[in-house]
């Protein structure tokens, strides 16, 4: 029973240890790497985006949006480029290819919203290496919509919330499960 | 009373010597700090330029760093200090008198001061990384495995020599010292073989470093830093990440032998 106790109560010191040390790691702040913002018009069922980056899972992206108009807003799993055609540069990614990868790669929508005449903002931080385009799609056939969009790009040591979140969970197991063994440690120590 | 009754004293008072509080909880929080700390995905990676496999390797690798040294250090100290002064204090001699065969106080021995520590070090280094990139740890767990089983051979290999001086001077003081310089000889010898190979353009000393050091191998492998004269396959990784387990159990095949017939106490 004793020997028990002692496990217990060390397995659970060593959850609050750990539970510290991800406390501690979720109040470090986040770094700013990139941040722009633009705005653009978008044709009736024509696509705009705002070029690619490579996310890591110690990356955010922080995207805030306002929308005259009807626009669906995706994150896609995608690399577009820049390409120079009839006099202009573009991207090589027009509505024909969005409406490909939604009906062949829908594993490639990372995330997805419709914003109508609203302020919308999101964040995502990935759980691999990719590839990340924000798409703006108005699905309208005959109206034109606008979008203002400010994108920031900030880099942490792991994924606040989540690391949070455990420690919260962690931190009340380990105090239940090192109370005994140290109550036990206090008595004896007493008795000596 | 049955033998396992006393494999669990000795177990217990050896895990009770070797990771008094707060020891295990101090390590238990550098290993996770240090993961999240150093744990990089590279600034330069490119999505299409590396591969997943390559990715995992990257991450892991970055992890191991201090993390790393840090486990060794709490394996070195168990061993040398734990071990020897157990020798000295005679404590070894009262479990000789327990109903248990040498090697049997030889495996409790072993698992408090390097099992404990392994699934310490692995569990927290593993777990953090799956909270930090679920979706890079869990479809190449075999690479995460390999790295560690490739960086981990060289340490556990001084683990062993430091075991059998400690048995063999019955003291752990040099035998700590002996493994320390080990283990920083093997950065400088490792860079001497890798000029040695870029300059005649000839693998074999990288090779022969690999055989008790694969993660050497295992690094040129997914990164190629040391040129295009070595491209190792996947076959020769696995193959010098084995021979290299074999060593460390040859050497510890050598302190069993020696902690049963030859240590005369």
């Amino acid at each position: 029973m004793k020997r028990w106790t002692t496990v217990l109560g060390r397995v659970g010191t060593v959850l609050i240890a750990i539970s510290l040390a991800l406390l501690l790691v979720s109040l470090i702040p986040q770094i700013d790497l990139i941040s722009y913002r633009g705005g653009t018009s978008v044709s009736p069922e024509q696509v705009s985006t705002t070029g690619s980056r490579v996310l890591n899972p110690q990356q955010e992206v922080q995207v805030a949006v306002t929308v005259e108009g009807t626009l669906t807003v995706y994150l896609l799993e995608i690399n577009v480029e820049l390409q120079f055609v009839n006099g202009t540069f573009d991207y090589n990614f027009n509505v024909a290819d969005l409406q490909e990868l939604l009906q062949e790669h829908p594993d490639r929508v990372t995330w997805e919203r419709e914003v109508e005449n609203e302020d919308y903002e999101w964040s995502y931080i990935p759980t691999r290496v990719m590839n990340a385009t924000i798409v703006f799609y108005n699905p309208s056939d005959s109206e034109t919509a606008y979008v203002e969009y400010d994108v920031a790009l900030k880099s942490s040591l792991a994924p606040r919330d989540k690391v949070r979140t455990i420690a919260y969970c962690a931190t009340p197991i380990g105090i239940i499960l090192a109370i005994p063994w140290l109550l036990n440690s206090w008595k004896q120590r007493k008795q000596k | 009373m049955g033998k396992g009754k006393p494999f669990l004293e000795v177990l217990s008072s050896a895990i009770h010597e070797d990771y008094r509080f707060p020891f295990l909880e101090v390590f238990a929080f550098l290993y996770a700090l240090g993961t999240f700390v150093f744990a990089s995905f590279g600034v330069t990676i490119t999505a299409q330029g590396a591969t997943n496999e390559a990715i995992a390797y990257d991450v892991v690798s970055s992890t191991l760093s201090i993390p790393l040294f840090i486990f060794i250090i709490l394996v070195f100290k168990n061993i040398a200090h734990g071990l020897g002064s157990d020798l000295e204090k005679g404590i070894i001699q009262t479990y000789f008198s327990y109903p248990l065969r040498r090697r049997g106080i030889l495996t409790a021995k072993l698992l408090s001061a390097l099992g404990v520590a392994l699934l310490l070090f692995l569990g927290i280094q593993i777990s953090a990384l799956y909270i930090l990139a679920p979706d890079i740890i869990l479809p190449q767990l075999g690479t995460v495995l390999l790295t560690y089983a490739a960086s981990l051979s060289y340490p556990l290999l001084i683990a062993g020599i430091m075991l059998l001086l400690t048995l063999k001077l019955r003291r752990g003081g040099i035998s700590l010292v002996v493994g320390l310089v080990l283990y920083f000889a093997m950065s400088m010898v490792s860079g001497i073989a890798t000029i040695f190979a870029i300059y005649t353009e000839n693998p074999v000393s990288l090779q022969i470093i690999s055989a008790i050091s694969p993660s050497l191998v295992l690094q040129q492998y997914y990164g190629g830093m040391l040129g295009d004269f070595w491209a190792p396959a996947f076959s020769e990784v696995l193959l010098y990440t084995g021979v290299s387990y074999v060593i460390v159990a040859f050497i510890f095949f050598l302190g069993y032998i020696y902690f049963s017939r030859r240590l005369n106490l």
